[in-house]
């Protein structure tokens, strides 16, 4: 009894911590807008915007990566 | 002319081989169902060794994984040393995508670093390099499928079924029954990428050495960076500000550590259980498309720790913009 009521409040836990990533998604989402936009108006800068864009992605998506692997530690180690 | 050729490729062999591989795809996920081996995060011990020097140590799954990525790296570097050493003066194959790929990287870090570039090349490209090898192990069929058996990560081991054959004297146990029993699977080759060890001492030697390279860069004045006094005396408002700035400038470069580890280490660990879960369901088609996007987001992972690596030492490697104003 004790133990499935654990198991259920980790799962759960899982779940809430992996709503963070939605976060990141907007970010991301942000970045490549951005970078597109900017492609559009100016085709000749294209290689120098892929990689700052890049980069962006990175740091917007690391936070949901921590949320993502708060997720995975809640539900495989603890 | 054009009409011939696209006759021609109509009738390829490619796609002949593509149906094959499919159907043969839909025997062996009947013959063998997909497992989902055990998911733990610390990397499963192999085999114990016993060391010169360190003693008692133990040999990891993920420990093999990086040996197999620097054996292929060494491979590279053979391939790449023999071409050059025989005067190819055009380099193909595997050794032109090795130039392709150093040539690209080496002037990325000269137009962002400037003479330092060289220097930053060096930790760059290996760092690159090596990310790049270990994250695409995950490919290899056989990594995280094949593997020990250890009967104590099931819960009801009574339910399972062990089919029992031989190949020359080698005796292979599949596992059926239900799904719960192929998490007794501990694989023999886990991705290195997904163990913490790995990408935290990968993130420790790139801020280290930014630090090292900050103060080649700029000698002792490196460290005002991180504490601040310049100000302290002469604009004593404003210098308690600047000060407490770069104490937060401190925090954030340990932060740096955790940021990149974390970074590599959660986006291949959720990749190679992505691939689990998928194989597990869905054994034929989708698991292929999943290895694609594995494979490009292992380049985007290697690229970025890389990238980061190299705007963070540049950025260590310029004094600060402020002090040269006034």
């Amino acid at each position: 009894m004790e133990g499935d009521i654990v198991q259920a409040a980790k799962l759960i836990g899982a779940g809430l911590a992996a709503i963070g990533v939605f976060g990141g998604g907007i970010g991301v989402g942000l970045a490549a807008l951005g970078a597109t936009q900017a492609m559009g108006r100016n085709p000749d800068v294209t290689g120098t915007i892929q990689t700052n864009m890049i980069l962006g992605f990175a740091f917007a998506e690391a936070t949901s990566i921590y949320a993502l692997v708060v997720a995975l530690l809640i539900l495989f180690v603890f | 002319m054009e009409a011939e050729k696209t006759s021609r490729w109509r009738w390829g062999v490619n796609r002949w081989i593509v149906l094959g591989l499919i159907i043969l795809n839909f025997i062996f996920a009947r013959q063998f169902p997909p497992i989902a081996p055990n998911v733990q995060l610390p990397a499963e011990p192999i085999f114990p060794i016993t060391l010169p020097l360190v003693g008692e140590f133990v040999v990891t799954n993920t420990i093999i994984a990086t040996l197999i990525a620097d054996l292929v790296l060494f491979l590279l570097a053979f391939f790449v040393w023999r071409a050059v050493r025989r005067g190819d003066q055009i380099l193909t194959g595997i050794t032109g995508t090795v130039e392709a790929m150093t040539d690209a990287l080496f002037s990325l870090n000269e137009s962002t670093a400037g003479k330092w570039g060289k220097t930053i090349f060096v930790w760059m490209a290996t760092i690159v390099f090596l990310v790049l090898i270990v994250n695409w192990t995950e490919l290899i069929p056989g990594v995280d499928s094949i593997g020990a058996f250890n009967a104590e990560h099931i819960e009801n081991p009574e339910d399972c079924t062990f089919d029992t054959f031989r190949i020359g004297s080698l005796e292979v146990v599949s596992v059926g029954g239900e799904p719960e029993c192929s998490k007794g699977v501990v694989p023999f080759v886990r991705v290195a990428s997904t163990d913490l060890n790995f990408t935290i001492a990968l993130a420790l030697i790139a801020v280290f050495m930014t630090q090292v390279i900050g103060v080649r860069a700029l000698g002792a004045s490196y460290f005002t960076k991180f504490f601040n006094t310049k100000t302290l005396f002469t604009a004593p408002m404003f210098g308690v500000i600047n000060f407490l700035v770069s104490l937060l400038e401190a925090i954030l470069e340990s932060v740096k550590i955790l940021s990149f580890g974390f970074r590599l280490f959660g986006n291949i660990f959720a990749g190679s259980i992505l691939l689990f879960v998928v194989g597990s369901l869905v054994p034929v088609f989708l698991q292929s498309g999943v290895l694609l996007f594995e494979w490009f987001v292992g380049i985007i992972q290697a690229i970025v720790f890389g990238l980061l690596t190299l705007i963070f030492m540049s950025l260590a490697t310029a004094g600060h913009g402020d002090e040269e104003e006034n």
